[in-house]
């Protein structure tokens, strides 16, 4: 069944990314559709472990980090936003001396991070060791929902009348006046297109004979029982090994980005139990008391990048009227912002900050 | 302890321990791991140790025999151990398990999935009030403890098990206060053509039926429980007659045991990746195997309820199929052995699993305010409104509603969320099927799992991007 | 009364009574048995509050699926029905 109807824009890609784009152009007046091969918000979107820290924030992204955060209070309680504060934590001298250098230097992009004592650090999460060596915190930080993010983006784009397919893979894309992307609910025709399909960008653009340098990390996330409090505040670690969060039910959620095992093209990823083991023994070496917590869940998934750790925001690089938009380190902050920042460049306005050419060679260092 | 095993088998009822003994039988190295401290599974359960003597049961004998034959010979068995995690890493099977509380990893060139089944209980107002419990939940607590669930249970529920659970109750000295069953004589007299085949199953059938007969023990044939009452306990049913959807009788009572047929445990088949698909004659959502037990995955097998309700025979001819079947292949030699038991156990398991099947007005019990999710206390109404949202397949469901998140793991809703799914939506139940599972297969402690720990083993990254 | 299925109550021996505790209570059970089985026999049905709605919970599936039977044993959450009676044996509320 062919559609007659054609789009000022097809979206591909129901994450953060393809969908706060979409709200963004339809406010100007655009008429847009959104594609997803699965659920929306099913990718990188739903299944990350939640966490909103400026501390993990490359230095030159802080401004779209903050950014990110205050979209992200503003979205609240609709996406399980808390704002709970954050620590990082050093285990040893080589760990601290890196808290020191790197958070020195977020500090001054303009995070408000400062260093803590052990005392206040106790005083702050009693659960926590008594071996850190050095830690920092940020008032900032906190934590959503993930698996929320399917939901709220569903319910947004039904507020705003934007159509929207799930369980729809776009499986070629033929170059008419605009474009015409074939699926299985028929041919979607659109003048423009925006490539917002994550760790699946590569295969996607090949679709149109670009190739796209993008790799993609299997991030593992494991999930306890609902605890006792344990602790208040987001926690993390110098080297990123560790990311803990203790949720409003209870649960505690572990992270870290071990890696698990698998391609985005087959499939969902899967855990590997040899990095599993040492992500939770670093959990419970930070929090003693999850010993004996009862993990119910460990799932991975897959985080999106390109060469030199930036954005891909901007033109698909020799295809007209197709945009890409991805790969962004610390995506889930940061998606809610840039994806404004590219529906105002799709709309022909000045983005507020710079973008991310896709084009560009990723051997240098960004500018 | 060699290096790798062979065969491992997970699950020691009469599925994984008839393929065990098959196995061996045919030279192979072969491990059998299972959760219980002795091998039976479900159906064949063995008695705890607080249990010094009591009158044989024909479970209990045949749940003995199989013990005794694991017992003699070069068989390694793991009980009280935990599978959780199971991949494929280079050419073996990789267990990661729980074994009493220390975590090993087992490997084995090729695995045998017993996983059994569980049960299927359709939701009504009041089912998660303590009191009540599954109806094969019935029989674990009979077999293991002897326990009766109370002074005066209700039991009711779909199949032959609301007989069996009755009679029980009776032989273990208890009150029965009525029997509850959606199934009609004529669903039973359907069945007749496939029991003839099973002639000592019939009669003990027929005996436990007239017993509760003689002890004017009232069965309401055709009827549900559409209500359980009490707070902290239960204190009494409400049954419904579903024919003209009318009030039934209430009963008072301070227990019940409530049951809907089985559900094959797929979910380690489905991680592993076999093809699962929907077949209500077999219990639902079924993981794709021969009756020899091979799948699409290779040196994977499956038997017995696990990839399919067809009942403890047909499960133990399966698993001698399945075990002979793997020990061949790792051989090289090969299979020729003949299904027509196996066919002929499995027609009589599955006239039972017919009787079984939840009935469509068995849905219409679950109202708006009745719990779907147990683990996080979602209804039907709050699962209904994320359909609503556009949630309509079981993973965006669970991702919105947190059903399907908690402990269990999904095991006890899925079912009744995705039939709320298709009801809702209109797509036909085969296209909803149940999420990915993930490990770990159960829930597990942290601290066992993390293992001892030195810091200084911690790899150390590349330093992220700055 | 004609019974077809006779009453084997008194045929049961069990192993000798111990007492352990649940939440602070003595209770008395038999060594090795399941812990839900005793605290069912004890009168102890309700074992847990529900989250969300802190509705009472007890044992229901009897074979260590459902996760409704847990209790806390030396700060450990455990499933009532995996677990065996000892003396002494401190179960406390999740």
């Amino acid at each position: 069944m062919s559609e007659t109807t054609t789009y000022d824009i097809a979206i591909i890609g129901g994450g953060i990314m393809g969908c706060a784009t979409a709200l963004r152009v339809a406010e100007g007046g655009m008429s847009a559709i959104v594609l997803d091969q699965g659920d929306l918000g099913q990718g990188a979107s739903g299944v990350n472990a939640g966490t909103l820290s400026l501390q993990i924030k490359r230095v030159k992204l802080m401004p779209y980090a903050l950014k990110g955060h205050h979209l992200w209070e503003q979205m609240g309680e609709a996406v399980g936003f808390a704002k709970t504060g954050g620590y990082t934590l050093a285990f040893n001298a080589r760990e601290a001396q890196m808290l020191q250098e790197r958070q020195t230097l977020k500090a001054q992009a303009g995070a408000p991070i400062s260093f803590v004592s052990n005392v206040q650090l106790s005083a702050a999460e009693p659960n926590l060791t008594q071996k850190v060596e050095a830690a920092s915190f940020c008032p900032e930080d906190g934590y959503a929902n993930s698996s929320l993010t399917g939901q709220y983006y569903r319910g947004r784009l039904r507020d705003a009348h934007i159509p929207y397919r799930e369980g729809c893979k776009v499986t070629a894309i033929e170059r008419t006046t605009g474009f015409a992307l074939t699926t299985p609910d028929g041919t979607i025709h659109a003048k423009r297109i925006l490539l917002a399909a994550g760790a699946w960008l590569k295969p996607l653009a090949a679709l149109l004979d670009v190739d796209l340098p993008v790799n993609a990390r299997v991030n593992t996330v494991s999930v306890t029982e609902r605890m006792a409090p344990l602790m208040g505040s987001v926690i993390g670690h110098a080297t990123g090994l560790l990311t803990m969060k203790q949720k409003a039910n209870g649960t505690v959620l572990i992270g870290g980005g071990w890696q698990g095992l698998g391609t985005p093209q087959n499939g969902r990823g899967t855990v590997d139990a040899q990095t599993v083991r040492p992500n939770l023994a670093l959990a419970q070496y930070a929090v003693p008391a999850l010993a004996q917590a009862r993990v119910t869940r460990s799932w991975t998934g897959f985080e999106a990048n390109v060469p030199d750790f930036y954005p891909l925001a901007g033109a698909l690089p020799g295809v007209a009227d197709a945009d890409v938009l991805g790969c962004v380190r610390g995506g889930y902050t940061i998606g809610p912002y840039i994806a404004q920042l590219m529906g105002d460049y799709i709309l022909g306005r000045e983005p507020e900050l710079p973008l991310f050419n896709p084009g560009r060679d990723f051997e240098k260092d960004i500018t | 302890m060699p290096d790798h095993y062979d065969i491992a088998v997970v699950g020691a009822g009469p599925a994984g321990g008839n393929a065990t003994l098959a196995a061996a039988q045919s030279g192979a190295r072969v491990i059998l791991i299972d959760e219980q401290p002795k091998a039976g599974g479900q159906v064949w359960r063995s008695k705890s140790a607080s249990i010094l003597s009591s009158p044989a049961t024909p479970e209990g004998v045949a749940g003995d025999t199989l013990r005794a034959s694991l017992a003699d010979g070069s068989i390694t068995h793991l009980p009280n151990t935990r599978v959780w995690d199971i991949r494929r890493q280079d050419d073996v099977w990789s267990l990661q398990v729980l074994q009493d509380e220390t975590a090993t990893q087992i490997t084995a060139r090729a695995l045998i999935l017993a996983t059994g089944a569980r049960e299927y209980v359709q939701p009504v107002r009041g089912w998660t009030t303590p009191g009540v419990i599954g109806l094969a939940g019935a029989t674990a607590l009979f077999k293991q403890s002897l326990t009766l669930p109370g002074n005066k249970t209700v039991v009711s529920g779909t199949g032959p098990l609301v007989f069996y659970v009755a009679s029980e109750i009776r032989r273990l000295g208890g009150t029965v206060a009525a029997v509850v069953t959606p199934n009609t004589r004529a669903d039973w007299a359907r069945a007749m053509p496939a029991m003839i085949g099973q002639p000592k199953l019939m009669a003990r059938g027929a005996i436990w039926i007239t017993d509760l007969m003689l002890a004017k023990v009232p069965i309401l044939w055709g009827h549900a429980i559409s209500e359980v009452s009490g707070a902290d306990r239960v204190t009494g049913v409400q049954t419904h007659r579903l024919r003209d959807n009318t009030l039934g009788p209430s009963y008072s009572a301070d227990s019940l045991c409530l049951g809907h047929g089985l559900i094959p445990n797929i979910e380690a088949a489905q991680m592993l990746g076999v093809a699962i698909r929907h077949d209500p004659t077999l219990g639902g959502w079924v993981a794709d195997a021969d009756p020899d037990g091979a799948t699409t995955v290779k040196d994977l097998y499956l038997c017995g309820d696990g990839c399919g309700i067809r009942g403890a025979a047909a499960a133990g001819l399966q698993g001698i199929l399945a075990g002979t079947r793997a020990a061949n292949d790792i051989a090289g030699k090969p299979t020729t052995a003949s299904t027509r038991k196996w066919m002929r156990a499995a027609r009589f398991g599955k006239a039972m699993t017919a009787l079984s099947i939840p009935k469509p007005k068995l849905e219409a019990l679950t109202t708006n305010d009745t719990i779907l999710c147990r683990c996080e206390s979602m209804t039907c109404s709050d699962i209904s409104a994320e359909i609503d949202r556009g949630a309509t397949s079981t993973t965006s469901v669970k991702s919105g509603q947190r059903a399907g998140m908690g402990p269990c793991g999904g095991k006890y809703c899925q079912t009744a969320i995705a039939a709320l799914i298709a009801q809702q939506t209109g797509k036909p139940l085969a296209d909803v099927p149940p999420p990915a599972p993930r490990p770990p297969l159960r829930p597990v402690p942290l601290g066992q799992v993390a293992g001892d720990f030195d810091y200084d083993d911690l790899p150390i990254p590349k330093p992220a991007p700055l | 009364m004609i019974r077809l299925v006779p009453n084997h109550a008194a045929l049961i021996e069990r192993s000798k009574q111990v007492s352990f505790t649940f939440d602070g209570t003595p209770v008395t059970g038999h060594a090795g048995e399941s812990l839900a089985a005793a605290l069912l026999r004890a009168g102890h049905l309700k074992l847990r509050d529900a989250p969300n709605d802190a509705a009472p919970r007890g044992a229901f599936c009897c074979m260590g699926l459902c996760q409704e039977c847990a209790v806390v044993i030396n700060g450990q959450v455990v499933e009532a029905c995996r677990t065996d009676v000892s003396a002494e044996l401190a179960v406390g509320r999740v």
